[in-house]
């Protein structure tokens, strides 16, 4: 099983991401609601995968990617970000810090299903 | 889409209960920007915050395919986004098109829920954003952050916002400190919360970048940017702990730190940072693998509930209560066969499960109430709304927020509860300048007051405006044809006329309380849970809207009464006794049947006229009456028979008897039958305006 670490403030968004995860076969999912739980649940979890927003209180999803980036632990995982098409610098920003892919909000669920098996499959 | 229908499902309803916990919150926060609008400082993280539930909502609907939500939401965020960016500047024109659209997206998630979402009024909406947007662009400078001597690394995890308010913070002269702090894996979160709330009472936190712990693979450092007008030692003192180092940025930058003074050079750097293994041992000396295994769990403890699955889990908990009733007649049924010691132990089995039971029912109502004041945070928000848009200062006081309600009460009174206060500040609160003329002080009060009353919880607004004009009240009676000219009226009589269907006293229907809603349908909806409404006026002083209503909806102990071979539920709530009466007893006033009971006249109402059932005129020589009384108001019921008490279930009875005087739901009895409940409160009003 490879372990998919959510990063998002919406738990509405976290439900859709789930469901769309869900759906392919040998993934596990650990959710987080902001930048401090993901802090947290990093070095307890070995996680194989990160996708997070950019826009979230106190820790930023730059800041949570420049983190990851690095750290000799984690800097290899693959990273991707979900945000949407307003935050254009932003995104640029979190591709350059390292990030390998992103979606924009509203994104297409077989999209995502396509880079989870690309990265983990 | 993908997944099955039903995690779709569940995540459209999430989404719906998501989006309207943002709109409240963006509403609060809209309330608190527009107070500071008017002082010109408003704290940006407020800024922030209420462009983030744009921009959630908007990604939130976008992906739920509510296009039309997403779209209204987008055009505030780019307006919100422009403002905390500093593009444009706040303006009351903006405030009352933030609002306004703040009203449109509720009414749209509103829709989306009841699945008839009308988005007629958004293209208006997002063409008045768009002009507010482009009216007070401010021409942009660029300031270098060059001079803070910044490192890409750090600007690049920078996001657009938090450079702008680094730019800000430059421009208002503050300094710019890079404080390093570290701490332990296993309690960073809640120290971290600690100090950035110690540094937000200095300055403004600008950027919070995680670092991975120097040293230890416990520890993580974490590199804030703070604005702050306080000097280096000053900056140091607000921290207020050991272990941090704070360096200013900038050309007269410093490098000195008061406990760290050798590692606050290059904070950047992993060899620079404060030492996070001895911090952390300093921070959790003992139990580090305890404190992991807390710390793993999630911080919050609540749960959010469907009510539906609460509404479902009650009336279980009702269904074993009639079981109950049934195991108890058992009882009695086996020792009059002669099993008295099975019969014992049979009771003694249904008391503990009576105990039980009790228990269970209690439990489950407690889940259900919530405080009043999570209403009285929407009334805070029309109020100050309603009063900017009428030009009145308002100053709203409220008492006993922490009175407990059911929730499905709370959310049935909010739309009254909003009527009854735009009306307060619409026709009670007069105008600044009127009241200095009138020698009151020039901000009108409110008060928003709470408070348990046995069974009942007791709302009450109050205002010290210009109360209602009793002789107003008359007139508009009489040109309406619903009084004569000679009738007698005593001033609560007249009072009572406000309720009536289409009674309004404004001469001019204004905008805020002419919206088809008049006092009626307050009335009717108060009803509709089983509530009363009642107002008391003083000319020049002020008026008083006191409603009552039973702290829950759902399990209720019932008087099960007789009327012509058909029985009828009485929540016991409103009944004050009952007696026997002699036919004799009866007076007849204005041709109203009446009693004496002890000091009062009792009017009476006999049921059986009341439904017009068949033979419910005859009346035998002695009969039942229950006296019932809601707040102020007691009235006799005439019935023909006494069945005993019960607990019982409300259960809807749907569209079908919707509007039908007297009935407020049905319930289930122990022997299968189902009974109607009878609305007291609608009982009362029915005969108070003399329909029977």
């Amino acid at each position: 099983m490879k372990k998919i670490l959510i990063v998002e403030d919406s738990s509405a968004m976290r439900s859709l991401l789930i469901s769309t995860i869900e759906a392919l076969e040998g993934f596990e999912i650990v959710e987080a609601a902001n930048g401090f739980e993901a802090l947290r649940l990093l070095p307890r979890e070995r996680v194989d995968l990160v996708i997070t927003d950019i826009n979230m209180p106190d820790i930023n999803g730059l800041e949570l990617i420049r983190y990851v980036r690095n750290s000799a632990i984690y800097k290899s995982i693959p990273l991707f970000i979900i945000s949407t098409e307003s935050s254009e610098r932003d995104l640029a920003k979190g591709l350059a810090l390292g990030a390998n892919e992103y979606l924009i909000k509203p994104f297409d669920p077989a999209d995502l299903q396509k880079l989870l098996l690309k990265y983990l499959g | 889409m993908t997944g099955s229908n039903d995690s779709i499902g569940k995540a459209v309803r999430d989404f719906l209960a998501e989006a309207e916990e943002i709109i409240d919150q963006l509403n609060n926060d809209l309330v608190s920007m527009g107070d500071c609008a008017e002082t010109g400082d408003c704290n940006p993280d407020l800024i922030n915050a209420i462009f983030r539930g744009a921009h959630s909502l908007k990604g939130l609907a976008g992906i739920f395919g509510f296009s039309e939500i997403g779209d209204l939401a987008h055009n505030m965020e780019n307006l919100l986004d422009s403002l905390r960016l500093g593009r444009v500047e706040i303006t009351p024109v903006m405030m009352s098109v933030l609002f306004d659209a703040m009203d449109l997206l509720g009414a749209l998630v509103r829709g989306a829920g009841e699945g008839h979402l009308d988005a007629s009024g958004i293209p208006l909406m997002v063409s008045r954003i768009n002009a507010c947007a482009s009216a007070t662009q401010k021409s942009q400078e660029v300031s270098p952050l060059a001079t803070l001597g910044l490192t890409d690394a750090v600007l690049n995890a920078l996001t657009e916002y938090e450079e702008h308010r680094l730019l800000e913070n430059v421009k208002k002269g503050r300094l710019i400190y890079s404080i390093i702090a570290s701490f332990s894996l296993t309690t960073f979160d809640q120290e971290l919360g600690e100090l950035t709330d110690l540094l937000k009472q200095g300055g403004e936190v600008i950027s919070t970048l995680p670092t991975v712990g120097s040293g230890s693979e416990a520890g993580i450092d974490f590199e804030i940017l703070f604005g702050s007008t306080k000097g280096e030692d000053g900056v140091s003192g607000l921290a207020g702990r050991p272990g941090i180092s704070v360096r200013q940025l900038g050309a007269q930058s410093k490098p000195t730190s008061p406990s760290q003074p050798a590692q606050a050079l290059e904070p950047l750097t992993a060899s620079s940072s404060v030492s996070a293994h001895d911090h952390s041992e300093a921070a959790s000396p003992a139990q580090p693998a305890a404190d992991a295994a807390m710390t793993a769990k999630s911080m919050s403890r609540m749960v959010r509930v469907d009510i539906v699955k609460l509404d479902d889990l009650m009336n279980i908990v009702g269904e074993l209560v009639l079981s109950h009733s049934t195991i108890n007649e058992l009882v009695g049924k086996v020792r009059s066969s002669g099993f008295s010691t099975l019969a014992i132990e049979l009771g003694k089995a249904a008391k503990v499960l009576q105990r039980k039971l009790n228990e269970l029912q209690k439990g489950v109502m407690e889940i259900r109430m919530i405080p009043v004041g999570q209403l009285y945070e929407k009334m805070s928000r029309i109020v100050r709304k309603v009063s900017r848009e009428q030009g009145k200062k308002v100053d709203l006081r409220v008492f006993g927020a922490d009175t407990e309600l059911d929730k499905l009460i709370i959310e049935d009174i909010s739309d009254p509860m909003m009527h009854i206060i735009r009306n307060s500040i619409d026709h009670g609160i007069e105008t600044p300048e009127e009241r200095i003329r009138l020698g009151k002080e020039e901000k009108g009060v409110i008060r928003l007051s709470s408070f348990q009353k046995g069974n009942h919880v007791v709302i009450e607004v109050e205002d010290d405006g210009r109360g209602i004009d009793i002789a107003r009240v008359k007139k508009k009676a009489l040109e309406k044809g619903l009084i004569q000219e000679n009738d007698p009226l005593s001033e609560r009589d007249a009072l009572e006329l406000i309720f009536l269907p289409g009674f309004s006293t404004s001469d001019t229907v204004t905008d805020i309380s002419g919206r088809g809603v008049g006092m009626d349908v307050v009335r009717n909806n108060i009803a509709a849970v089983s509530g009363m409404v009642d107002i008391e006026t003083r000319p020049g002083q002020g008026s008083k809207v006191i409603i009552t209503l039973p702290i829950t909806l759902a399990i209720i102990k019932a008087l099960i009464i007789n009327i012509v071979g058909r029985t009828y539920a009485m929540p016991i709530t409103s009944v004050l006794e009952t007696i026997l009466v002699e036919r004799s007893d009866i007076r007849t006033i204005e041709r109203k049947e009446v009693i004496q009971l002890r000091d009062m006249t009792l009017p009476l109402v006999r049921l059986g006229r009341f439904f017009e059932i068949e033979g419910g005129d005859v009346l035998p020589e002695s009969f039942y009456v229950v006296v019932v009384g809601v707040a102020e108001k007691r009235l006799g019921i005439v019935v023909d028979d006494l069945l005993g008490q019960q607990d019982i279930v409300i259960k809807s009875i749907g569209e079908t008897f919707k509007g039908f005087k007297g009935i407020s739901g049905a319930a289930d009895l122990g022997d299968q039958r189902t009974i109607l409940v009878l609305d007291v409160g609608g009982i009362i009003s029915e005969a108070t305006r003399g329909s029977v």
